[in-house]
């Protein structure tokens, strides 16, 4: 028998973790206590554990080795018994139902119902209530599919609380917020908190981290490096933690290259969510697209190549003096366009297919002669760009899917990087990507356009786009509302334009 | 051998296997095992099994008899693997591919030769190909209602020009020749199957085409956006299965001499049966003719052990409907347990 301390029971106990897939220790001897009221972070690299980690606590998958205890009592029957036991779990990918309305998502596994049929009532108060709780209003009869994808994360949230959850975990939850949106989550997360819920926050910004969080847990490799009081330590020496190695990231190095000829020219283009954009992108020239999610960024760029119909507007992108019009995306490839999606899972890559078959599909005519494949062709081709783009572990014939997100990053680019674009569109190129991975992957970005790409970059991460943009466009509703350079691009002008100050749930 | 179908596996061999020796071994996992490389082991212990305990099975008439039977089916069935493996499910009018083409390379070649009968053959089998690809592939219509109708459209069109009759080939037509000749116990329609497999394995995981029709099975609209013209590689996928079943009309006309509207019934499940049974994924992106060729072999030895043992119809259909519930259970068991 095992008696818990008196004071200070923790919420959630996961002691001596060890998960395996194949030969690959995802966790390794993890251990991590979580105190109610506490925010604990768990932050690492990407592929250092912290998903895993994070869906053997909520009782998802089976640990190898390890015991994890909820209040003093073992879980370790499934995914429910933990959900019942008190775990809420908010998935790094969206697990809502696209066709049901808000009321029906929140409530969606524990639907209340009264002589089994489903009670409108009672489902139409709990999702109110769930949604007060957290600050937001939505309309509960609205599709999901209706709502922007931040929206939608708050859903998912909301969800999370109706069970009212003794601890709640969320993994990466302002991935796709935007600054303000990402402001509004945090002070609420602190007032669940304040109510005694524990909460595991799995975050690559590490100034959040030191914003709202108590203590930090640190993963590298599937091991635990350290768990630490936030106000013992420093970002600085988290970061160092974290990556394990110096990384020299000179934010600051501004490109000095000066722009050649006009590559891009996009006039008046009209699209859904997209209200009449003229854009140009010249060749050594980096341009980025700021605003809010769901500005309509994505469906601009969508529309140039020709990925999503236009209702207007013509593109043409001229190539050593000879005008190409861009008509459809096979003809946007064929010029020499290369699109790197936002959804590198669902758009970018064939996850089941090697990395090797997913670089050479977009290479295929390249690497073949009379329509049959030069395998020797296509091993030595994709080895060499696996090697440009920094692939680690260098396998391609490894299943692109095993790989961690910004290995799968670096694949999607390396499947155009062959190609040596004329212009190159990225929409968020390093969402969810570790710190180390983000700075090689600027670095190619940069290379790119050194050597003469015309380069067009969405991204929602500011310090990003400053960083990597000559010039910037902020988008809203659909419109170009303003464009900054040099001095005049600064977090402040990017955001001020972006927001026009609306707020969420406002 | 069936192990050996990926572009990535092809390069591992062109390359020295050397490649191979860094990967991280994943665990043993039986589903996924059962799933793609447990056919090599179920045929060889239903084979052994025939030949040790089932009485007849291994006499030369009966081994002859196995290879007729399972020559048609298995042409048809290599060549809807394509469609398979694009992630389209199945092709249903293969019954009506296949009867048409019997229909046409008796009925033409008694009339006008067996040159102009290839000649109607091939158009039609083009016609079918690129009116199922098209709507399945450029208007995105789903695949099994599209060919379910085509099957029908197919057979009354057939019914309605030969007003249902059969047709008979003269005793010394080229027709009935080819299908007399043997090489000791093994008919040519057996080699054809043989010949086709290799060239739509060749296909499959050798040419551009055959590596667009995989890619496009594992994830379509990635697949677009590399720039891959998709309704091509779906209107491919059901050209090549249409030419099958057109070699596979022929090959059963040849069987018999002659040909009717409803003789190709069931076919459709049953080519549906040795694909799923061989291992290739009904999610489509992963699979292989030759996995197809031994699924082919096994339900064809399973169906002459039920015959030979006295067992009816009824229940054979009972037993190819059991095994395909089976077959596509574990498929979709092994895939879950893939993605943990």
């Amino acid at each position: 028998m095992k008696t818990p301390p008196v004071a200070e029971t923790p919420a959630i106990t996961a002691s001596g973790i060890v998960k395996r897939f194949g030969g690959a220790t995802a966790v390794d001897g993890v251990s991590i206590s979580v105190l109610p009221g506490e925010i604990h972070a768990v932050v690492g690299e990407n592929g250092a554990g912290k998903s895993t980690l994070m869906r053997i606590l909520a009782g998802v998958i089976t640990p190898d080795e390890g015991t994890v205890t909820i209040n003093g009592t073992h879980i370790d029957r499934g995914a429910k018994a933990s959900l019942d036991a008190g775990i809420a779990l908010v998935h790094q990918e969206l697990s809502l139902v696209g066709e049901m309305t808000v009321a029906e998502n929140i409530v969606l596994g524990t639907t209340p119902t009264t002589l089994g049929f489903i009670s409108k009532k009672r489902v139409a108060s709990i999702a109110a209530d769930a949604l007060a709780e957290i600050g937001v209003s939505v309309d509960l009869k609205e599709p999901i599919s209706r709502l922007s994808v931040s929206l939608r994360q708050f859903v998912e949230i909301a969800r999370a609380v109706a069970r009212n959850p003794r601890v709640l975990i969320l993994d990466e939850p302002t991935a796709t917020l935007t600054p303000a949106e990402t402001d509004y989550l945090l002070t609420m997360l602190q007032r669940l908190a304040a109510s005694g819920i524990a909460i595991i926050y799995i975050s690559h910004r590490i100034p959040e981290v030191f914003r709202i969080c108590t203590s930090v847990t640190i993963l590298r490799d599937g091991k635990l490096v350290e768990t630490t009081p936030v106000a013992d330590t420093t970002p600085s020496a988290v970061i160092d933690a974290m990556v394990g190695r110096d990384l020299k990231l000179d934010l600051q190095v501004r490109r000095t290259a000066s722009p050649g000829d006009v590559v891009l020219a996009a006039k008046g283009i009209r699209a859904h969510n997209v209200n009449g954009v003229d854009l140009e992108v010249r060749a050594r020239q980096i341009v980025g697209l700021g605003g809010l999610v769901g500005a309509g960024r994505t469906e601009l760029v969508r529309a140039i190549v020709g990925a999503d119909p236009r209702q207007a507007g013509t593109v043409t992108l001229t190539v050593d003096g000879v005008v190409h019009p861009i008509s459809s995306y096979g003809s946007a490839v064929r010029a020499g366009i290369g699109y790197v999606p936002e959804e590198r899972r669902t758009d970018g890559l064939a996850l089941s297919m090697s990395v090797s078959d997913n670089i050479a599909l977009p290479n295929r005519h390249a690497l073949s002669r009379w329509g049959i494949l030069r395998l020797g062709a296509i091993s030595t081709f994709v080895t060499s760009l696996a090697d440009v783009v920094g692939l680690r572990p260098p396998q391609i014939l490894r299943e692109v899917g095993e790989y961690s997100g910004g290995n799968q990053q670096k694949v999607v680019i390396a499947k155009w990087l062959g190609r040596e674009p004329k212009l190159i569109i990225l929409d968020e190129p390093t969402r969810g990507v570790d710190v180390g991975a983000k700075a090689e992957i600027h670095r190619l970005v940069r290379e790119l356009a050194d050597k003469g790409a015309a380069v067009l970059v969405v991204s929602s991460d500011l310090p990003e786009l400053l960083e990597l943009s000559d010039l910037i466009h902020v988008v809203r509703d659909g419109r170009i509302m303003g464009t900054l350079t040099g001095v005049d691009a600064h977090e402040k002008s990017v955001m001020s334009l972006a927001s026009g100050e609306k707020m969420v749930g406002a | 051998m069936a192990e050996k179908e990926s572009l990535t596996e092809l390069i591992a061999i062109a390359e020295g296997g050397s490649h191979n020796s860094g990967l991280e071994k994943k665990r043993f996992n039986f589903l996924a095992w059962v799933s793609e490389r447990g056919i090599v082991v179920f045929t060889v212990v239903l084979i052994l099994f025939a030949v040790i305990f089932v009485n007849g099975f291994a006499s030369l008439p009966n081994i002859t008899d196995v290879f007729y039977r399972a020559a048609p089916i298995g042409i048809v069935a290599v060549g809807m693997t394509f469609v398979v493996i694009s992630a389209n499910y199945l092709d249903l009018s293969v019954v009506a591919q296949v009867a048409t083409a019997a229909v046409i390379f008796i009925g033409v070649s008694n009339n006008y030769g067996l040159l102009a009968s290839f000649a109607v053959a091939l158009l039609v089998a083009l016609l079918y190909g690129a009116v199922n690809g098209v709507a399945v592939g450029y208007f995105k219509a789903n695949a099994v209602i599209v060919t379910l109708s085509t099957t029908f459209i197919g057979l009354g069109l057939l019914r309605w020009i030969s007003g249902g009759s059969i047709f008979f080939g003269p005793e010394d037509g080229p027709i009935r020749l080819f299908g007399q000749i043997k090489l000791g116990p093994v008919p040519l329609s057996a080699f054809v199957l043989l010949v086709i497999t290799i060239i739509l394995w060749w296909v499959l995981t050798r040419t551009n085409f055959g590596f667009t029709v995989r890619a496009y099975g594992s994830n379509k609209e990635a697949t677009r956006l590399a720039g891959v013209n998709t309704g091509l590689v779906v209107i491919g996928a059901f050209v090549i299965t249409a030419l099958s079943a057109m070699v596979a009309g022929f090959v059963l006309a040849a069987f018999s001499n002659t040909a009717v509207s409803a003789m190709a019934d069931g076919y459709d499940f049953r080519a549906l049966a040795a694909i799923i049974i061989g291992g290739t994924s009904v999610f489509g992106g992963r699979g292989s003719v030759l996995r197809t060729l031994l699924g082919v072999i096994f339900v064809s030895v399973l169906t002459n052990i039920l015959v030979l043992s006295g067992i009816g119809f009824g229940f054979q259909q009972m037993a190819i409907g059991a095994l395909i519930v089976a077959a596509v259970s574990v498929d979709a068991l092994a895939r879950r347990a893939a993605k943990k």
